[in-house]
């Protein structure tokens, strides 16, 4: 199977503090913010990952991963870093970070996805920075393909991925025929998750995403990452979406001590008028 | 676990790429596998062979030795990332750790045939065998050169007799590399556990790093076959010096570890423990201990980094590795100490960790070279280098 991964970096998630909002209020400002894979896409690649080999010999790959980012040139960081978790090969759409939004990627990498023809494009069912939650499903709609949305199970049947998506109440199974667009939930790295067609149904994985082997570190620096301009694969460039200005949150007033109950219940009932 | 600020830019630390995944690698490895791990064996007093086969696993166990080998064919830069990262929480472990991958395995890769390297390097590099070196003996520290075990030639074997002590990994290992002396000098051997009259005592009980195991190889009249003589008759001293270096440095690291551990530990409850009304951090006496553990930590840093760069298995950089190992050890006792001052009461207690890291970071003053022998060699290399 070959798999399509597209993935995106956002600031450290454990670092959100740091982020800081240019004063004009027009953009945040990146200078100074240590980059990670978005943690959902880090899943899907890790899922990817489990569904090309065997579970019992991982270093034997049984597919193809092609991992796909967009960015400048920095944002190589974040695709070599998932070449040394044992991805093939990784593409950079170049372009700033700025200059995109759900839409403008939908439609690049439905290009990408007609170049490189995967079976399957599996990604984080939204990035952590801007919570859009629209790449997978727009994409999706673009190529006219089956669709499944946050997948906590997966399972590889032949031409086909049986998907457990958890819901309200209980677990929905989708059977999608493949090639199809499939976003993850975090669930999908529980050691129990994914099965490809050669794995067997008895194999634990680790809990969570793979550690990168210092083997794979140093392979990672001869597998080929290549470069596209944005404007190759989608000539419009144009987005859908415009920012009109960004506030941080606000700050949490500090709380107040009260002397006894009848002081709380009477601030629940007049001031809060909750009770 | 958070990450403080470095005073320099990281890039002082980590040159390559690599080197960056390779610490968010082991960061990641550490916090979620050494972490948990740690505080159990510390009062076992137990090497945890699981987790050193999940290091084989990660291709940590060869970190130094070439690609072409099995190795990562990573550089002393690597080697020191590894133990900083790994003693952050477990120092005792990563003690074994470095018995294995650079007492046993550097050395061993850098001066065994062929031959030798197919028989060992394999399973030594998974994990499945642990490594020990054997060169202290029980009336030769320091003064090495003095070391009675000696091997006589007898056909196509040698015969060892004599006794190691002080050997961390003794009491768990598969192979061992030992030094005797064949007419008078100092020659390299390795030797299997299964060897007629090699055996071992231990573990002995021990202040801390106790996530390592510490005992005696005792060779009676130990029967080695030529095929297990590393190098050539005469040549241990050699392989002694040219590994010291990397042994030195990924001692430091260490101390380092267990400084910016014990940093964050203070800092952190300096934030939140209040006393007269304010914060401890807004207390001045406590400002001290933490400012000046900053300070000491970052010049550790920069050292033990600044000189991991001019080291390589053909390169030698002996005054640097002496500066770094006796600069970063007291360095790290001190800060796990300014960390138990800090929490008071709760620091002498096994949750908060800093009692471990305190009791750990007492044997970097002594062991892989005492304070002593680094003044010593620091002294006379100066000599040398100054008047020639």
């Amino acid at each position: 199977m070959k798999i399509l991964v597209p993935l995106k970096r956002v600031a450290d998630p454990d670092n959100a503090n740091k982020i800081k909002i240019a004063p004009d209020g027009a953009k945040i400002d990146t200078t100074g913010l240590e980059w990670k894979p978005n943690p959902f896409d880090e899943y899907a690649v890790e899922a990817a990952l489990r569904l090309t080999e065997n579970g019992a010999t991982p270093k034997v790959r049984g597919g193809e991963v092609v991992v796909v980012t967009f960015g400048p040139k920095e944002a190589d960081t974040t695709l070599r870093q998932m070449l040394a978790t044992g991805a093939d090969r990784a593409v950079r759409v170049d372009t700033t970070d700025d200059a995109l939004d759900g839409s403008l990627v939908a439609r690049a990498l439905k290009a990408l996805v007609e170049r490189e023809k995967p079976d399957l494009v599996l990604m984080g069912k939204q990035a952590v920075d801007g919570d859009s939650n629209q790449v997978g499903q727009i994409l999706a709609e673009l190529l006219g393909w089956p669709m499944a949305t946050f997948a906590a199970t997966l399972q590889e049947e032949a031409g086909a991925l049986l998907v457990g998506r958890e819901v309200d109440g209980g677990v929905i199974t989708l059977r999608v025929k493949l090639p199809a667009v499939v976003t993850v939930d975090l669930r999908i790295v529980a050691p129990t998750s994914v099965y490809s067609l050669a794995t067997a149904r008895t194999h634990k994985y680790a809990d969570g995403v793979r550690f990168s082997a210092l083997p794979a570190i140093m392979a990672a620096k001869k597998k080929p990452l290549i470069e596209v301009p944005l404007a190759e694969l989608s000539p419009d460039t144009s987005l859908r979406i415009a920012y009109s200005k960004f506030e941080p949150p606000p700050v949490r007033k500090a709380g107040v001590k009260v002397p006894d109950v009848a002081v709380l219940v009477d601030k629940l009932v007049n001031e809060a008028k909750v009770l | 676990m958070t990450t403080l600020p470095y005073a320099f830019a990281e890039e002082g630390c980590y040159p390559t790429p690599e080197h960056r995944l390779l610490r968010d690698s082991v960061r990641a490895f550490t916090r979620s596998a050494v972490e948990p791990q740690a505080a159990e064996h510390d009062r076992k007093g137990t090497l945890n062979r699981k987790l050193f086969a999940a290091c084989g696993e990660l291709g940590l166990l060869g970190v130094t030795v070439p690609a072409e080998a099995g190795g990562a064919g990573m550089d002393a830069t690597a080697a020191v990332i590894v133990h900083h990262e790994l003693s952050k929480s477990d120092p005792g472990f990563t003690l074994a750790y470095l018995a294995h991958a650079m007492l046993f395995v550097n050395n061993f890769y850098w001066n065994a045939s062929d031959d030798q390297r197919e028989r060992y390097l394999p399973k030594a590099l998974t994990g499945e065998w642990v490594g020990a070196m054997g060169m202290t003996e029980p009336d030769a520290g320091t003064d090495v050169l003095s070391m009675q075990t000696t091997a006589t030639r007898d056909g196509g074997e040698y015969v060892l007799s004599g006794q190691k002590a002080l050997i961390t990994n003794a009491p768990d290992a598969d192979v061992f590399l030992v030094y005797a002396k064949v007419e008078g000098r100092i020659t390299t051997f390795v030797l299997d556990r299964d060897m007629r009259g090699l055996s071992t005592t231990g573990p002995v009980h021990k202040m801390g790093m106790r996530g390592s195991t510490l005992g005696e190889i005792v060779m009676d009249d130990v029967r080695v076959p030529a095929k297990n003589l590393v190098g050539r008759e005469g040549q241990g001293v050699t392989h002694m010096m040219r590994n010291l270096e990397i042994e030195r440095l990924t001692l430091a690291a260490m101390s380092l570890g267990i400084a910016d551990r014990c940093l964050e530990i203070m800092l952190d409850y300096a934030a939140e423990r209040r006393a007269f009304g304010k914060p401890l951090v807004d207390h001045g006496q406590i400002q001290r201990y933490i400012g000046e553990s900053f300070a000491k930590t970052e010049a550790v840093r920069a050292l033990v980094y600044a000189v991991a760069r001019t080291v390589r298995h053909d390169t030698k950089n002996r005054i640097g590795s002496d500066a770094a190992k006796l600069f970063a050890a007291p360095v790290g006792k001190e800060v796990a100490d300014a960390a138990m001052q800090v929490l008071g009461g709760w620091g002498y207690c096994e949750e908060y960790k800093v009692e471990r890291l305190l009791r750990d970071a007492k044997l970097l003053e002594i062991g892989g070279g005492t304070l002593e022998s680094h003044q010593k060699n620091i002294t006379r290399d100066l000599f040398a280098l100054a008047k020639g």
